[in-house]
């Protein structure tokens, strides 16, 4: 098992609700194009997390690295690295326009030509088959559409990391098979993808790096196998029994 | 009734007819009402989404005052900015009174809280999701600006086209601010009360036909905006 190399590192990394600490990370590695994915239960940290290493939330203590470089919290220096990032929220928001707009719109943000957004949109709503959803406004969408409508928006800008929340819960089965499929060939292609599920079968089919959150801290930061050989269960039995005891 | 059907009549052919006191008493109100919006909307909507995101000491009494001016009544606006612009006020230099200028400051003066307070609250109620998502596509401090305003587009309209229904149907301002006078400060409300009472009653009932058009396609539009957004 050779391990991979990190592209993500975050040290000492604190957050603060009011007076209650939420987040106490030592040391965490996310590794390069790798499914990374980040467990534990309700309320352990696992947004909160997210929202700092994805660098929405850049109110924390503590020290981010991004290949090995020192990440500082000036604005223009987050917003080249934001950009070379997505992330899939559990509850997309999608603006008022078009199903079209809303995933063409981390291009134009980027000032890409008219012609290049509507060439990629097309592209990729096929390939996500939502072409038959372009035209609606996003009110109009299910929940599902929604979802799938947001994974596209997410993946037009071909993020280098991609950061996800949750991404099954509006989906039904043959989507979230569809999804899952895609999410392994983008790391097939060298995405790196940090994940957050409750799903024992995406972890134990999908799942290369494991990190176990517990009310704030962490509890493993390993690949899969390496947590497997640590306990005398076999496959996701041993992840689920220290998902419990998280 | 006879008198009031003959004057509804003679009201219908007045409008028909682009009578042109008719003409020229609308093309005013419109004018100062349309200004007085303008200016109430620039100053308003930049008021109103620094009073939804910032937070300061006394925001709440603030906010019950603005709350409170929502319900200004006309007179008490013109009354107040009568004091000051009158010939022995601190800005009687200017020499605003019973002008259109004087008019339009007084209309600013009762929109404004209407325009701040509207503003405010569409920006209020979008959904908070909308900053973290903006910051996740890679958007700039401008384009997140940007997109919050695109996204209260339909509440901000709605407050602007209120603040208008209120300016073009109000009187006590017109009239204390701009004496009613003939072809320079005449609205449509100051006319309708002056001409009545001359006993030109077909003619106020012309002019109050017309507000109540206008009253009525300004009440679309509210209510189309305001649906607008959950379509």
């Amino acid at each position: 098992m050779k391990k991979k190399e990190i592209i993500l590192k975050a040290e000492n990394v604190t957050k603060y609700y009011g007076q209650e600490k939420v987040l106490d990370i030592e040391q965490f590695n996310l590794y390069q194009n790798a499914f990374n994915f980040l467990l534990g239960a309700n309320g352990s940290g696992k947004t909160t997390l997210l929202r700092i290493l994805s660098l929405v939330d850049k109110d924390y203590n503590g020290q981010l690295s991004y290949c090995g470089k020192e990440i500082n919290k000036q604005e223009s220096e987050l917003l080249n690295l934001r950009r070379k990032f997505s992330v899939i929220w559990q509850e997309p928001y999608l603006y008022n326009k078009s199903v079209a707009d809303n995933i063409g719109l981390p291009l134009k943000l980027r000032k890409k030509s008219k012609n290049c957004i509507k060439n990629k949109v097309a592209e990729l709503a096929k390939e996500l088959k939502i072409s038959h959803l372009l035209d609606k406004n996003s009110k109009q969408l299910s929940g599902g559409e929604k979802q799938k409508v947001s994974i596209a928006r997410a993946l037009i800008t071909e993020p280098e990391i991609l950061f996800i929340d949750e991404p099954t819960t509006n989906l039904d089965y043959k989507s979230n098979q569809f999804f899952n499929e895609l999410f392994t060939k983008l790391v097939a292609k060298g995405v790196t993808i940090l994940l957050i599920t409750h799903d024992l079968y995406q972890i134990e089919k999908l799942a290369e790096y494991i990190t176990i959150l517990k009310q704030g801290k962490i509890v493993i930061n390993e690949h899969k196998e390496q947590v497997l050989n640590e306990g005398e269960l076999e496959g996701n039995n041993i992840i689920g029994q220290k998902l419990v005891f998280a | 009734m006879g008198y009031i059907w003959g004057g509804i009549k003679q009201a219908i052919a007045l409008i028909i007819q682009l009578d042109p006191e008719v003409v020229e008493i609308v093309w005013t109100s419109v004018k100062l009402s349309t200004i007085s919006t303008l200016l109430a909307s620039i100053i308003g909507i930049p008021g109103g989404i620094a009073v939804s995101k910032i937070d300061f000491k006394g925001k709440y009494l603030f906010d019950t005052i603005l709350n409170t001016l929502l319900s200004l009544p006309t007179v008490v606006v013109g009354l107040a900015v009568y004091s000051l612009i009158s010939y022995r006020g601190p800005l009687g230099q200017l020499e605003l009174l019973f002008t259109g200028k004087g008019i339009i400051l007084g209309q600013v003066i009762l929109i404004l809280p209407i325009i701040v307070a509207l503003v405010r609250n569409a920006i209020h109620e979008i959904d908070d999701r909308i900053y973290d998502t903006a910051i996740s596509l890679g958007a700039t401090g401008t384009q997140r600006f940007r997109l919050l305003i695109s996204e209260a587009r339909y509440g901000i309209m709605g407050a602007v086209v209120a603040g208008y229904g209120r300016v073009i149907g109000e009187v006590g301002v017109s009239m204390m601010l701009g004496g009613n006078i003939r072809r320079v400060t005449r609205t449509i409300t100051t006319a309708i009360a002056l001409e009545t009472n001359k006993g030109r009653f077909s003619f106020g009932i012309a002019l109050g036909l017309i507000l109540l058009s206008i009253s009525f396609i300004v009440n679309f539009l509210i209510y189309y905006l305001q649906t607008g957004d959950k379509e």
